[in-house]
C-alpha cells in the first residue's frame, strides 16, 4: 500500500512504502518529464570497515575500501555485465560509494520496468570469484592514483583526516593500492550478506512514471527471491578522537600553482535524531550562508583583500556518526586566511547578530535553489535522506527552510560553533 | 518559437510548464580574433562583478538573493570559429513560492538585471572602475594559471597546442593567454566592450512559462542597436597532415595522461554528421564503447578511458589517465580499436546499443532548462535543424 504525500503548491507529490521483505520504497512522478531515474542505496559506506558479519557472532576488520570495491565488483555476473543489460535499452547506469552510503543508479527514457528488473537483480544477485576480484585491483588502482594527484581532493581529505584521525573516516573511500589488494571474493561476500538485506536499502524512483504500476513492478520482482529474516546489523564503533586530539596543523606539497587551504570544523554537539536532525542541519547551512556567502560583510572584505577570491567555497555537512564544515579557498595568502577565518569563528554570537539584516535574502536564495532543484528529477532522488534524516525528502526540507527564524540558525549555529574543534590543511606548491 | 530574427539580433521562446523556472539566456557571437579573446573573457568578468546599481559585488549578490536565489553568471566558450559570450540567469516562477511579496515578477526582474549588467555597467569617470579591473585581470590570471592545476585539462590543452600549431585562435582555450592579459587596460576591455554591443550578433532565449507577450515586452526596452552580421559558418577546417605530431610533457605526478586527436573532416551539416556522432559514441563516446570496454575492462590498464567529438573543428580526441610504462600497450589497443572501426567488424546489437543509449541522450536533453537553452545556439549558429523524430 503506498501511502500519498501531496504538495499542492508545487504540484508534487510523494509516494512511499515498505515491502514486506523490509525494502522502502520511494515514488515521485514527474509529469511532463522524458526520463525516469532510480537510485537505490544501501546505508553501508567506506566507514563500514568493522562489524559481525550476518550469520556470525564474532566481528571481523575489513580491508580499507572494501565498501566501494564491492560497489564495482557488483556489476560483473558470471556471463554478463550489468552496465550492458542496462545498454541493452539504452539506459544509462552507475554507482557511487560515500562514508556511509553506497548507491546503484540508473536513467532512461524508455522500457522503466525492464531497467528496474535490472537494477532490482543485479543488485540482489552478487557473484564473486577470486579471478574477477584480482582484475578489479588494476582498474581502482588507476581510480586511486587518480585522486591522488587531485588537489582538491587532497586537501579535502588532508581536513577529513586531521579532524577525524581515529575514526575510519580519514580512510580514503576507495581505500589504498595496499588495503585493496587484500580483498577477496570470500570477504565481498561477508559484507554482501551483512549490508545489502533489503531492510537495509531504499529505491527511490522519480521522473516518467505511474506510482501503483511502478510498485507492482517492484512488488513482483521481490517475490520471486527469498530473503533471510531481518536480523539487527552490529557495527563496531570505532575509536573516538577526543576534541584535544583533533590535528590542529597538516601541510602536503603537490603540483599546484598557488596554495589552497581547508579550515575544518568537526562537530560535537549532538545532531537531534530524524527530521529534527535536517532541521538542524538546514539551520547550520543557514548560518554558514550568513557568515561567509558573497553576501556578507566579511566576503567583501577579504576578497577585496585579496585573501579569498572567486575559488573560496563553504560546506556543511551532518551524515551518519558525523559532522562537520570545511571552509576552503585557493590564495596566495593562507596564513592570513586562517587567522581571518578564526577570528570570525571566535566571535559567531556577534557575526550572526551583526548578519541578521541578510537573513530574509540567505533565506529566499535557499528556498530558490532548493525548487530549482526539483527541476531535476536525479536532484529528488539524491536529496532523500534514507534512513539518516527518517526517510525525508526534498519537499521536507523546502517546508522546514520555509517556517526558520533567524532565532534557529542563532541557537543551533552557536551550539555548533562553540563546540567544534578546528583544523588547516595546506597544500603548498611544490618546490 | 523563433518571435524575432532582425538586424543580428534573434530572441527564441521554448514555452512550457515543466519546470519551476524560467531560464535566460543571452549569447553574443563573433568571429574568432586571436587577439580579441582574451580581452572579451576579462569584460566578461568585469561585467560580472558589479553594475551602476549594484556597484560592489556584494550589492550584486544581495540583489540575486532578494531576486530568490537568481542563478546568473556570465561564460565564455569557444564554437569552432565563433566566440561567444554567453550571460545566463534563472529565477523561480515564483506561483510555485508560499510568498511572493513583490509586485515585479521574477521574470521581468531577471531581464532587468541582465539589462543592469549589460548597459548599465559601473563606469565612474567613464572607465571600469579601476579597482574592479585590476582586481578581476587577477583573479583571470590565477585562475587561467590554476587550470593547469587539473593535469586532466593540462594534458588536453597541450594537445590543442600541438594540433593546432600556429592557428592561435583553435590553440588558445576560451579564456585567452596569460601573456596577452597581463598587457590589458581598462581601456581596452571598455573599447571590447563597445565593440560588443555595437556588432556582434545576439541570440537571446527564453525558456518557462512565459507567453509571447511578456518575452518581447522584455527585451523590447533593450537598447540593442541594429547591426549587419554575416551568416558565417562556425566551421573551422584544416588540412591533413602527413605525420602524426607527438609532444611529451614531464610532471611529478604518479599517473599520466595520455591524450590523443584525430582529424575527422566530418561538420554539423555533413551527410555523414550522425554517423560520426555514431562513430564517436562506438570509438570511446560511451561506457559501452570499444575503448571503455578495451583498455579499462579487459585489460585494466585504465579507470576512464573515453573520446569525444567536436563536429565544429572536425576532429575525434581521446583521453586517458593510464601508468607511463604502458604507454606503447594502451597506444596498440587504441590502433585496434579503430581498425575495428574501419573495417565495420561492429557486432549488430552493439550498435543498435549505442544508438539506443544515443536516443536516450536526446531525450534526456528535453529535461532540462539549461540544455534546452544551449542548444539554441547551435541551431543559430549552424542554421541546422534537427527535430528529435529525425
Amino acid at each position: 500500500m503506498l501511502t500519498k504525500q501531496t504538495y499542492a503548491r508545487l504540484g508534487e507529490a510523494v509516494y512511499r512504502t515498505t515491502l514486506a521483505n523490509g525494502l522502502k520504497v520511494v515514488l515521485v512522478p514527474k509529469q511532463g518529464f522524458h526520463k525516469t531515474f532510480a537510485i537505490m542505496t544501501t546505508d553501508y559506506g567506506s566507514v563500514d570497515n568493522h562489524f559481525v558479519p550476518r550469520g556470525q557472532t564474532e566481528p571481523v576488520r575489513f580491508p580499507d575500501g572494501i565498501a566501494h570495491f564491492l560497489e564495482h565488483k557488483l556489476f560483473e555476473k558470471q556471463d554478463h555485465d550489468a552496465f550492458d543489460l542496462f545498454g541493452k535499452y539504452g539506459a544509462s547506469a552507475n554507482a557511487f560509494t560515500s562514508f556511509t552510503q553506497t548507491s546503484y543508479l540508473f536513467a532512461t527514457t524508455s522500457q522503466l520496468r525492464a531497467n528496474l528488473e535490472i537494477l532490482l537483480d543485479f543488485v540482489q544477485d552478487p557473484y564473486f570469484t577470486p579471478a574477477t576480484v584480482n582484475k578489479e585491483k588494476g582498474i581502482i588502482g588507476q581510480e586511486i592514483q587518480m585522486y591522488d594527484v587531485d588537489p582538491g581532493w587532497q586537501s579535502y581529505f588532508g581536513m577529513i583526516g586531521n579532524l577525524y584521525p581515529k575514526e575510519p573516516l580519514h580512510i580514503d573511500i576507495a581505500g589504498t593500492v595496499d588495503s585493496i589488494d587484500k580483498i577477496t571474493a570470500d570477504n565481498l561476500y561477508a559484507a554482501y550478506q551483512t549490508f545489502y538485506h533489503p531492510s537495509n536499502m531504499d529505491l527511490v524512483v522519480v521522473g516518467d512514471l505511474d506510482p501503483e504500476q511502478t510498485l507492482a513492478w517492484i512488488e513482483a520482482n521481490q517475490a520471486r527471491k527469498t530473503f533471510a529474516p531481518v536480523t539487527p546489523l552490529k557495527r563496531i564503533a570505532s575509536p573516538q578522537t577526543a576534541p584535544d586530539q583533533v590535528v590542529a596543523h597538516t601541510t602536503k606539497s603537490l603540483t599546484v600553482v598557488r596554495p589552497k587551504v581547508s579550515l575544518g570544523l568537526r562537530g560535537y554537539d549532538t545532531v537531534p535524531t530524524g527530521r529534527e536532525g535536517l532541521r538542524y542541519n538546514v539551520a547550520v547551512s543557514l548560518a554558514f550562508d550568513l557568515l561567509f556567502n558573497d553576501t556578507s560583510d566579511n566576503y567583501l572584505r577579504l576578497y577585496d583583500a585579496n585573501v579569498i577570491d572567486d575559488s573560496f567555497g563553504y560546506d556543511f555537512v551532518t551524515q551518519r556518526g558525523a559532522h562537520f564544515g570545511q571552509l576552503a579557498t585557493d590564495t596566495d595568502q593562507p596564513e592570513l586566511f586562517v587567522a581571518e577565518m578564526q577570528a570570525i569563528l571566535a566571535a559567531v554570537p556577534q557575526q550572526l547578530q551583526a548578519a541578521q539584516p541578510q537573513f530574509d535574502l540567505v533565506k529566499r536564495e535557499a528556498i530558490g535553489r532548493l525548487i530549482g532543484a526539483i527541476n531535476s528529477p536525479e536532484a529528488i532522488a539524491n536529496q532523500y535522506s534514507g534512513p539518516l534524516f527518517a526517510g525525508s525528502t526534498l519537499f521536507d526540507e523546502l517546508a522546514i527552510l520555509e517556517a526558520l527564524r533567524f532565532e534557529d540558525p542563532e541557537t543551533l549555529a552557536t551550539a555548533f560553533f562553540a563546540q567544534s574543534q578546528s583544523t588547516v590543511a595546506t597544500i603548498l606548491p611544490k618546490g | 518559437m523563433q518571435l524575432r530574427s532582425q538586424n543580428g539580433v534573434t530572441l527564441d521562446l521554448l514555452p512550457t510548464k515543466q519546470f519551476k523556472t524560467i531560464g535566460i539566456k543571452v549569447d553574443f557571437v563573433t568571429p574568432l580574433k586571436a587577439t580579441a579573446i582574451t580581452a572579451r573573457a576579462l569584460m566578461a568578468q568585469v561585467l560580472e562583478t558589479s553594475t551602476a546599481a549594484y556597484p560592489t559585488q556584494t550589492a550584486l549578490a544581495r540583489q540575486l538573493s532578494a531576486m530568490y536565489g537568481a542563478n546568473f553568471g556570465i561564460s565564455v566558450l569557444k564554437a569552432g570559429t565563433q566566440h561567444i559570450v554567453r550571460l545566463t540567469c534563472s529565477v523561480v516562477d515564483e506561483q510555485y513560492l508560499a510568498d511572493y511579496p513583490d509586485t515585479t515578477p521574477l521574470f521581468e526582474r531577471g531581464m532587468a538585471f541582465l539589462k543592469a549588467v549589460l548597459f548599465e555597467p559601473l563606469l565612474p569617470h567613464g572607465q571600469f572602475d579601476p579597482t574592479t579591473f585590476t582586481q578581476q585581470r587577477q583573479n583571470l590570471l590565477t585562475a587561467i594559471k590554476s587550470l593547469d592545476d587539473d593535469k586532466q585539462y593540462l594534458a588536453n590543452r597541450r594537445l590543442q597546442e600541438l594540433l593546432f600549431a600556429g592557428q592561435p585562435t583553435q590553440a588558445m582555450s576560451a579564456l585567452g593567454d596569460i601573456t596577452t592579459l597581463g598587457q590589458l587596460t581598462a581601456a581596452d576591455i571598455l573599447a571590447t566592450y563597445h565593440d560588443m554591443l555595437a556588432h556582434d550578433a545576439v541570440h537571446v532565449a527564453i525558456i518557462g512559462d512565459v507567453t509571447a507577450d511578456r518575452a518581447q515586452a522584455a527585451l523590447a526596452t533593450w537598447p540593442l542597436a541594429e547591426r549587419s552580421t554575416q551568416a558565417e559558418l562556425p566551421y573551422y577546417h584544416w588540412q591533413p597532415r602527413t605525420t602524426v605530431q607527438a609532444g611529451d610533457d614531464w610532471a611529478p605526478v604518479t599517473q599520466a595522461k595520455l591524450n590523443l586527436a584525430y582529424r575527422v573532416p566530418v561538420y554539423r551539416n555533413s551527410a555523414d554528421f550522425m554517423a560520426t556522432v555514431v562513430f564517436n559514441a562506438l570509438f570511446g563516446g560511451t561506457p559501452l564503447s570499444l575503448l571503455f570496454t578495451t583498455v579499462r575492462e579487459k585489460a585494466s590498464l585504465a579507470y576512464y578511458a573515453s573520446s569525444s567529438y567536436n563536429p565544429y573543428t572536425g576532429t575525434i580526441s581521446v583521453q586517458t589517465g593510464i601508468q607511463a610504462e604502458n604507454q606503447q600497450r594502451v597506444l596498440a589497443i587504441i590502433a585496434d580499436q579503430v581498425a575495428v572501426l574501419q573495417r565495420g567488424e561492429i557486432p549488430g546489437n552493439q550498435l543498435a546499443e549505442v544508438k539506443a543509449s544515443l536516443l536516450n541522450a536526446r531525450l534526456t536533453i528535453l529535461d532540462s532548462p539549461q540544455r534546452l537553452l544551449n542548444g539554441r545556439l547551435n541551431a543559430q549558429l549552424t542554421q541546422v535543424t534537427t527535430s528529435l523524430d529525425q
